[in-house]
């Protein structure tokens, strides 16, 4: 399997105040697969995503991707493996403030070896016209297409985004999922999803449901739909 | 393909030339001034070195009452030396100054000329091109003197008064009231040979190869002429102050300027380190997704520092340019204000152009590499989650209950700012230690001054001759006091420069020493002066020797006698002359409240009268005024730099919270209030903080430039006028800063928060 999560378990704090946020956590997602991690405020579906994303350890288990575990890994090759592998789309798109749309994703392209090609991914991201603008001219909307054109840009293996609509409006959410599935389609990469909007893992290939630190569901979407097709 | 972040530097400084430009023209500034120091230094040092074999400087001289018979001279020549003629003839100028004028020299201590031409005919002299310009004397004007007039023909440098010290025991020179010159020899022959001092240069047959062979030659050469000629001052090339005082302060200020460089450095990469830290803040969700991402640290600790080094760079070079150009004639300036130096010619320098460029370049680095790099090694999770906190849990301050919001909302701010503080604590150390000099130098002068005419011993010191016939120096004078004086030198250290202290052998009950004697308690009593500055106290012992013997003497410390005006010792004036193998009733001076006019001229050696005492502090105050000037401008200029980088760092640290403070309703006052008003807090708390702690340092440099610079004493002296000054000049600089500070909070957007950008 493309992606394998074995036995990932956290705690958070020590003594009384120590709370266990996965207890053992275990998860394999195919090459181009679209998996969706669903589940309320506080279930540790973020903090999984964290671990997968090598920006967090696991106290226990092991996450490895095409057979190469990121357990025990030091700094320098930890980051090496995100350089490599991934690609990171948040709820707060983080761009830099004093470089225009098209330098943002240039910021990701930077990382590949084999990136895409910048204009084709702006007018992917019906950006092409707004690619000299800074960030503060952009709706909240094309600065998350602009955030998903700088982590895809550089191609990666998996796409790891943490609540990408969190901060959205409904069109704008749909706008974003679409180009999240067009990229999926497109480029084949392998794309997890944190959210906590049920209405999501109707696109999904994979939905996996957590719940207080544990999988409560993990199934294959038979039943997949288009984003445009989703309502809540 | 080249990394897209570069795109952000020409971006970064245009948002913020401000602080660049002021962090750039501060460093440029610095950078300049110290490389034209060295440069300049380092070329008038070379000239000065080059000085003693392009003119034949002397390797000594001598004194003596009347000419040499020519066995004499040819007696003292068998000593392995050749002497020279050096007499000269002192005149009183109609502007109360003295002219020291010499025969045109052509084989030692030859002339420099400056401007003009030198003298050929009667009536006209050289004068010297510092004495010139202290009393703006030009080419072409008419010297009054006593009976004569003298036509100047042109201003010079004499190689061996290249400091204008009259006397070699003067604790310092004099260039205001005291000039050389060098008239043609016919003319010089015309002088009155009654005026005539009876000075000899000599040069060694064979040179000495260094300063220990020198001094010993030097030793060797007095014992053996002191058989030979009856010596009224001899003064070895090493010990004489008119040649070696400005080789010494050449060389001393180099160090200090290079501190003062480092310092500064120092300070500005602090402030850089503090400001791009606060960037760090600002963008941690960037920094975070770009490590999540895959950037590397050092891809971004590179991204960071590199403004540092390009303004540093950029400040280094086109400083040195500047340096090379027009700073260096600044510094040229400052030392022909103070010497009379020959000239000189523009030599690379290497060795500065190292310390002014890659040294400076090398500590922004370097400080900047230990601040970021330590910022930039929290976890990617960290920065996006915005927690820049290396500690685990941050607990908040705990504070008062009943305090009111205001208060505790500014504590807040002062808690959370407080490595900035920490930065802005040092520059204003720093800038109130410049601010407190350039005050200080002037007040301290003043001080002094006011303290040698108001605390005279007397208004007139008689110091008289040997003569053959001691009822010849008798006087009527009802105010005359007689006392016997001997002058020894305190013995050779590494820190202290050796120096004349003088010992007064006084009468019982004497009316101008108020000494109470206690017959009982052996020892001497020792001026509060001479006290302060070798901290000696009662009970101690103190050395000093013979000035031109190797002999010591011994004396047992009884007490301090309140005196800051000279270093000297006190004893009754029987143990003096028992001390010194004179009789019992020997005498040579009178301490008196009016002149005295019945003893003939040609007896009286000196009269030491307020002019005298006064020319330590009149000196510094002519050729250190002007430095103090820029010193304090630089202070003021440097106190509001970092205070307008600083303050601005917290404001924009806070620019979300001041936001969501707009947004909720707090009006631009209400916000000032809370974020101007804890730095106001803190820069006013900081600023009177640092008022005893500069005062300290103060009077440690003080002491150490005294003690390595200057014979003689001055006391330190803090006018509490100063810490008002001070005070007031700190909070007017801060107040021109938070009006900046205030118009920054208003231009804070109410959507920087709602719409995450910067």
């Amino acid at each position: 399997m493309f992606l394998e999560i074995s036995g990932i378990r956290k705690a958070f704090g020590t003594g009384d105040g120590r709370i266990e946020v996965l207890k053992g956590i275990d998860l394999e997602v195919g090459k181009g697969e679209f998996c969706v991690l669903l589940g309320p405020s506080g279930s540790g579906k973020s903090t999984l995503l964290n671990i997968v994303g090598g920006i967090d350890n696991a106290d226990a288990g092991y996450v490895a991707i095409g057979g190469e575990r990121l357990a025990g890994m030091k700094e320098k090759k930890l980051t090496a493996y995100r350089r490599e592998h991934l690609g990171y789309v948040f709820q707060m798109y983080n761009l830099i403030p004093n470089l225009t749309l098209r330098e943002n994703i240039e910021v990701g392209a930077y990382l590949g070896r084999n990136s895409l090609d910048v204009d084709e991914l702006l007018q992917t991201l019906g950006l092409y016209e707004h690619q000299r603008k800074l960030p503060n001219q952009l709706s909240g909307g094309q600065q998350q297409r602009t955030a998903i054109g700088r982590a895809i840009i550089k191609n990666p293996d998996i796409l790891l985004c943490d609540e990408p609509t969190g901060a959205l409006d409904y069109n704008t959410s749909r706008e974003i999922l679409k180009l999240i599935e067009t990229v999926n389609k497109k480029y084949g990469n392998t794309v997890l999803m944190v959210t906590h909007n049920d209405a999501i893992k109707g696109m999904a290939d994979r939905v996996v449901s957590l719940r207080d630190g544990a999988v409560r569901k993990n199934y294959r979407n038979e039943h997949k739909i288009s984003a445009d097709a989703l309502e809540w | 393909m080249k990394n897209p972040l570069n795109k952000r530097y020409i971006r970064e400084l245009k948002a913020e030339l401000g602080k660049y430009l002021v962090i750039f023209l501060l460093m440029t500034g610095t950078i300049g001034f110290v490389s034209g120091f060295l440069v300049a230094d380092g070329s008038m040092i070379a000239a000065y070195d080059e000085s003693f074999e392009k003119y034949n400087i002397e390797h000594g001289n001598f004194r003596t009452s009347g000419k040499l018979a020519n066995d004499q001279k040819k007696a003292v020549e068998d000593l392995d030396v050749t002497l020279y003629d050096n007499f000269y003839m002192e005149e009183e100028l109609a502007n109360e100054s003295v002219l020291r004028i010499f025969k045109e020299r052509t084989k030692v201590n030859k002339v420099c000329l400056m401007e003009g031409d030198l003298p050929e005919h009667t009536g006209e002299i050289a004068v010297d091109r510092m004495y010139a310009d202290n009393n703006d004397i030009h080419t072409g004007d008419i010297l009054e003197g006593e009976g004569r007039e003298y036509k100047v023909t042109g201003l010079v440098a004499l190689p061996d008064y290249s400091c204008l010290f009259s006397d070699n025991s003067d604790s310092m020179f004099d260039a205001v009231k005291f000039g050389v010159a060098v008239a043609a020899e016919d003319f010089f022959e015309e002088f009155d040979e009654d005026k005539l001092v009876y000075s000899y240069s000599w040069l060694y047959d064979k040179a000495p190869e260094d300063d220990i062979e020198e001094k010993k030659k030097s030793d060797e050469f007095m014992e053996e002429l002191v058989k030979t000629v009856p010596l009224e001052d001899y003064v070895p090339r090493y010990l004489n102050q008119a040649i070696q005082f400005t080789g010494e302060d050449m060389g001393s200020d180099r160090s200090m300027m290079i501190l003062l460089l480092y310092i500064i450095m120092v300070i500005l990469a602090f402030v850089f380190a503090v400001t791009i830290s606060n960037t760090i803040n600002k963008e941690s969700r960037v920094i975070g997704t770009l490590r999540a991402s895959g950037y590397t640290r050092r891809e971004l600790l590179l991204h960071y520092m590199l403004m540092p080094f390009l303004v540093t760079l950029a400040g280094a070079l086109i400083g040195n340019v500047l340096g090379y150009t027009w700073f260096k004639d600044v510094t040229a300036g400052m030392y022909y204000g103070s010497y009379s130096l020959t000239t000189y010619v523009t030599l690379w320098n290497g060795e500065a152009f190292l310390l002014t460029t890659v040294v400076p370049v090398l500590l922004m680095i370097i400080i900047n590499y230990v601040v970021l790099s330590r910022r930039l090694k929290l976890s990617p999770l960290k920065f996006i989650r915005g927690d820049l906190t290396k500690r685990k849990q941050r607990r908040a301050v705990p504070l008062p209950v009943g305090m009111r919001f205001f208060d505790r909302f500014r504590l807040r701010i002062i808690f959370q700012n407080m490595g900035n503080y920490m930065v802005l604590l040092f520059g204003i150390l720093f800038a109130n230690l410049l601010l407190m000099f350039g005050l200080l130098i002037p007040s301290a002068l003043d001080h002094y001054r006011d303290y040698i005419e108001n605390h005279m011993l007397s208004e007139y010191q008689y110091i008289l001759k040997t003569v053959p016939y001691e009822d010849e120096l008798e006087t009527e004078n009802g105010d005359a006091e007689k006392f016997s004086a001997y002058t020894l030198r305190t013995l050779d250290s590494e820190k202290y420069k050796s120096e004349d202290i003088t010992l007064y052998g006084i009468e019982e009950g004497s009316r101008y020493i108020d000494l109470d004697i206690d017959p009982d308690k052996k020892g001497v009593y020792l001026s509060s002066a001479y006290a302060s500055k070798y901290r000696i106290g009662p009970g101690d012992k103190i050395r000093l020797k013979e000035k031109y013997e190797n002999k010591t003497y011994s004396f047992q410390v009884a007490g301090i006698f309140p005196y800051e005006s000279t270093l000297s010792v006190y004893m009754p004036i029987q143990e003096l002359n028992e001390t010194f193998d004179r009789e019992r009733d020997y005498f040579n001076g009178y301490f008196s409240d009016s002149k005295i006019t019945d003893i003939k001229e040609e007896y009286i050696k000196t009269v030491i009268d307020k002019e005298d005492l006064t020319k330590l502090s009149r000196q510094l105050d002519v050729s250190m005024g002007g430095m103090m000037r820029m010193v304090n401008l630089f202070a003021v200029i440097m106190f509001m730099i970092l205070i307008y980088l600083l303050s601005k760092v917290i404001i924009e640290k806070n620019a979300q919270s001041i936001s969501l403070a707009k947004i909720l309703g707090y009006t631009d006052c209400e916000i000032s209030r809370l974020y101007i008003a804890a730095n106001s807090i803190v820069v006013i708390a900081l600023l009177i903080l640092s008022l005893p702690v500069t005062r300290e340092i103060m009077e440690y440099l003080f002491r150490e430039i005294m003690l390595s610079k200057m014979s003689g004493w001055i006391t330190f002296y803090v006018d509490p006028v100063i810490y008002i000054q001070m005070l007031l000049m700190g909070i007017g600089t801060y107040g021109a800063v938070s009006l900046l500070e205030y118009r920054r909070v208003r231009r804070i957007r109410m959507d920087a928060v709602l719409k995450n950008v910067e």
